[in-house]
């Protein structure tokens, strides 16, 4: 079962150990270049080319064999970048919701659906000024994802205590499930009252 | 920061792609082709410029520190990057209930602003403190002031009260109490 913390918001974990890990290489090669260069290592080393002599041999006594590893690296950096930048950029999944599973098929409610009503439900509560459901998770295990926009003045602790026996409760009675792992933000509606003339 | 991680992530994965793609259509070029001129970068000039400069060399120096401070930069981006919810108690098992460090204030805001004698206040509030600054007519409204904001949040389902501070500043003079 999927946890409702999960659903909360999309995760930036992969985004997050991605930068730390660009962000540690660039400071880890900055400060060795700077130590070199410093002379810290012996001023041999720091007086030596940035294009190390030793590499610069290696490469002119075996050009075939530079070519052929710098394909392979470039092919390798190219196909991590797209994953990296895939991963990225792709939108959070919405899966739609299996029902039940049996030999005569497979029974699905599509997100749209299950967001949709959960929504209009959630709006019908006194208080409740709008609000946005989203599945998130996969059809095996999705959670419900609903933000509620809350108008000024609204207890919130009265809304607090109906979620789940009201609008929770329904969505999980429609949809004929017992568990729905859902994850509410609450937030007070920015919007001003129109002015009627 | 999190839109600003994620925008820094793909730029990120686009320069390492674009990097690996020059070096596999350079490489290639130059395997099919020796002795010809580069595909798409001037990669031998450059090449015979870094073979020119020692590490000690000034403008090496003044790279390897921007490369520092860029890792640094991103290190920064990717530690704050991280959602500032403030979370209520749960109503049920599998359910979870959170809102926003900016909700709480404009909550606590709200009911201070209407109290009475208050002309003005703000508020900046996290899932660990609400830090009140009013203005009023008086510093004797500090006492009332800390009551109201205390029972506000201790009134908001919540599995830890965040502490409250208040601070009332009058004409010419001001008092603060936590």
């Amino acid at each position: 079962m999927r946890s409702p913390v999960k659903a909360i918001a999309r995760s930036a974990r992969a985004e997050r150990v991605l930068t730390s890990l660009f962000g540690l290489l660039a400071v880890a090669a900055g400060a060795l270049a700077i130590v070199v260069g410093l002379g810290w290592l012996g001023t041999f080393r720091s007086q030596r080319s940035v294009f190390d002599p030793l590499l610069a041999e290696w490469i002119a006594a075996n050009p075939q064999w530079t070519k052929l590893i710098g394909i392979g690296l470039g092919i390798v950096l190219l196909v991590v970048g797209l994953l990296w930048t895939v991963r990225s950029l792709r939108p959070e999944r919405q899966p739609d919701m299996l029902l039940s599973s049996s030999a005569a098929g497979r029974l699905k409610v599509t997100s749209g659906a299950v967001t949709d009503a959960v929504s209009a439900d959630a709006e019908s509560l006194a208080g409740v000024s709008r609000a946005k459901a989203r599945l998130v998770g996969s059809a095996e295990e999705p959670a419900l994802r609903l933000y509620l926009w809350l108008a000024d003045g609204t207890d919130i602790r009265r809304i607090w205590q109906t979620l789940d026996t009201d609008v929770l409760a329904r969505a999980r009675s429609a949809l004929g499930v017992d568990h729905l792992p859902t994850a509410i933000r609450l937030e007070l509606d920015t919007s001003k009252p129109s002015r009627v003339s | 920061m999190r839109l600003l991680l994620r925008l820094l992530s793909t730029v990120l994965g686009l320069a390492v792609a674009a990097g690996g793609a020059v070096l596999a259509v350079e490489m290639t070029w130059s395997l099919a082709q020796p002795g010809s001129r580069e595909a798409l970068v001037p990669w031998r000039q450059w090449l015979a410029t870094v073979e020119s400069y020692s590490w000690s060399r000034e403008p090496v120096l003044w790279l390897a520190g921007g490369v520092v401070a860029l890792g640094l930069l991103l290190l920064l981006v990717a530690a704050t990057a991280r959602r500032k919810d403030v979370r209520l108690s749960d109503p049920a098992d599998e359910v979870v209930v959170t809102t926003s460090p900016r909700t709480l204030a404009r909550l606590v805001g709200t009911k201070v602003r209407a109290a009475e004698g208050v002309s003005g206040a703000t508020v900046v509030a996290t899932g660990k403190k609400v830090k009140v600054r009013a203005n009023g007519r008086s510093t004797e409204l500090r006492p009332s002031l800390a009551e109201l904001v205390q029972s506000t949040v201790q009134d908001l389902p919540m599995p830890r009260h965040p502490k409250v501070r208040v601070a009332v500043a009058a004409p010419k003079n001001s008092r603060e109490s936590s």
